[in-house]
């Protein structure tokens, strides 16, 4: 990743700083780290339809509460065709990985 | 500052990186503690390096931190970027772009940038751009971290802004007498033609109040493209929620129309503090963030810095509100025990940044706590940061702000 990012500031930095755009601007394309195993494709498949994974890396570790009304969000308000199973996949591999099972602070 | 003021302080700079003496006393807290993850920091098209919470929807903060707000402007290239939506156009033809002024009106326009140049009067306003949800990473020093994106004190910034007045616009189309809301709409669109669109509504006597413009410039440029080219509403003294970038719609309306991102997104606890008890879910009346809130922040030096004893430094940061004017800023250097003023520097009119600073040559090694918080002219002061009131939303955030420094 650090070799893209590298790369993706170089090939920009030569463009960056003036006011007037005469051809479309190039946006990066920044590759956050997913944790791999259950079932992350799921989560790649789905999450990422709307927003980089910066989002959920963003947020620090949560509990399953926070996660699975996270994904309700997503799917109540902002629409995302995500199948009530695949919707527990999510929540299931996000608590693991980026939260906690506990449902109250400790 | 009473004990209890103080160990919140004290496991404050805990989970900030600090030391680690206090642990036992702070066990509550630690739950908090947001996991380290180092953010790429990525030059993006017409800016410098900024860190990059996310590139899609692209969601910028400057590289140089606090740094930033020593000064009263912003510069363009270091200015924050918060989008809503995955696509954002990446390239806007003017010869075809469009400002349409329709709905209750008696005359529909369509505007090329070059019309709002050169046929109505052009307008200049020195304004503070915040998002409501700057800073809201801090709520989880003395409460429980609330949802959204944990910004610290880097999702603002300060910019002239130059256009046209809205109610200029609103008079040559030609506002209806049933007309009640200004509908506000940008070029940016979801992933999915069912998400709802990012769409902003105010209230027709507030869309005609004399410092609200269209701007097509900023700090003297066109504005970058991540922050909204080439045109964005500015509302000086509010939240930027409803600063809508790359501005292409502006829809009179009879009735108000109902929308997740005016109803859901951008609320507060509908109640005279716009607070609810730590922890609390959604479950409150809501009303949209508005005005801003006075706040100041510290932009030198920077947390955990090392300084030579007897060396002379100048703390200095910015201070401002919802635009009624900086009255006073002050300065701690004994964790809140003592306060003394701070000097004010330029003023560039009430909706900007009032930058100040407060010159002091340290004598004695050891670890202080610097404070700096601020009245206006209303007499509206900061918090501490254990008196704030929490939301579930993390907006609004003002509480007192503090840098940690070691005198060696």
């Amino acid at each position: 990743m650090k070799k893209k990012l590298l790369l993706a500031s170089l090939l920009l930095s030569t463009s960056a700083l003036f006011a007037q755009v005469s051809k479309p601007i190039e946006m990066p394309y920044v590759e956050y780290p997913m944790i791999k195993g259950d079932h992350d494709e799921v989560a790649q498949q789905y999450c990422l339809i709307c927003h980089s994974w910066g989002y959920v890396l963003n947020q620090g570790k949560k509990s399953r509460p926070y996660w699975k009304g996270t994904v309700q969000k997503m799917v109540n308000e902002f629409k995302a065709p995500i199948q009530k199973e695949d919707q527990q996949t999510i929540i299931n591999y996000l608590v693991k990985h980026y939260g906690y099972e506990a449902t109250s602070e400790h | 500052m009473d004990k209890f003021s103080r160990r919140n302080f004290l496991s404050a700079g805990l989970l900030l990186g600090a030391s680690s003496v206090f642990a036992k006393e702070t066990t509550k807290t630690l739950v908090n503690k947001i996991p380290e993850f180092i953010l790429p920091v990525v030059t993006f098209p017409e800016k410098k390096p900024m860190k990059t919470i996310s590139d899609r929807p692209a969601l910028l903060a400057s590289n140089r931190g606090r740094e930033l707000f020593t000064e009263a402007i912003t510069p363009n290239d270091q200015f924050f970027v918060r989008w809503h939506l995955p696509d954002m156009p990446t390239y806007i033809d003017l010869n075809e772009f469009r400002l349409e002024v329709k709905g209750s009106v008696t005359t529909p326009l369509s505007l090329s940038v070059d019309d709002l140049k050169s046929k109505f009067e052009p307008t200049e306003i020195t304004a503070v751009l915040q998002c409501g949800g700057n800073s809201r990473k801090y709520y989880a020093v003395t409460g429980q971290a609330t949802h959204g994106v944990q910004w610290d004190h880097d999702a603002m910034g300060c910019a002239v802004w130059k256009g046209v007045r809205l109610k200029d616009l609103l008079a040559h189309a030609g506002v209806k007498n049933s007309a009640k809301w200004v509908g506000l709409n940008g070029l940016e669109k979801p992933a999915m033609e069912e998400t709802p669109d990012f769409f902003r509504e105010m209230e027709i006597k507030e869309a005609l109040e004399d410092q609200i413009i269209v701007a097509y410039s900023m700090n003297g440029e066109d504005l970058p493209y991540l922050n909204g080219f080439p045109l964005r509403l500015v509302i000086p003294g509010h939240f930027s929620d409803s600063w809508v970038k790359m501005l292409s719609e502006i829809m009179v309306m009879d009735e108000y129309r109902p929308s997740f991102f005016m109803d859901v997104a951008y609320t507060v606890p509908d109640n005279d503090c716009e607070c609810v008890v730590s922890g609390s879910d959604f479950e409150y009346k809501r009303k949209p963030i508005a005005a801003m809130k006075v706040k100041s922040v510290i932009g030198y030096p920077l947390p955990e810095s090392a300084i030579k004893k007897g060396s002379r430094i100048k703390i200095a940061g910015v201070a401002f509100d919802q635009g009624k004017g900086i009255k006073e800023v002050m300065i701690s250097l004994d964790s809140g025990k003592s306060w003394s003023a701070a000097k004010l520097g330029e003023d560039h009119g009430k909706f900007a940044f009032r930058p100040w600073s407060y010159d002091w040559e340290p004598k004695t090694k050891g670890d202080y706590t610097i404070m700096v918080r601020a009245i206006n002219r209303i007499g509206n002061i900061q918090p501490m940061p254990d008196e704030i009131g929490w939301n579930a939303g993390g907006y609004q955030y003002n509480a007192v702000d503090h840098v940690n420094v070691k005198i060696v």
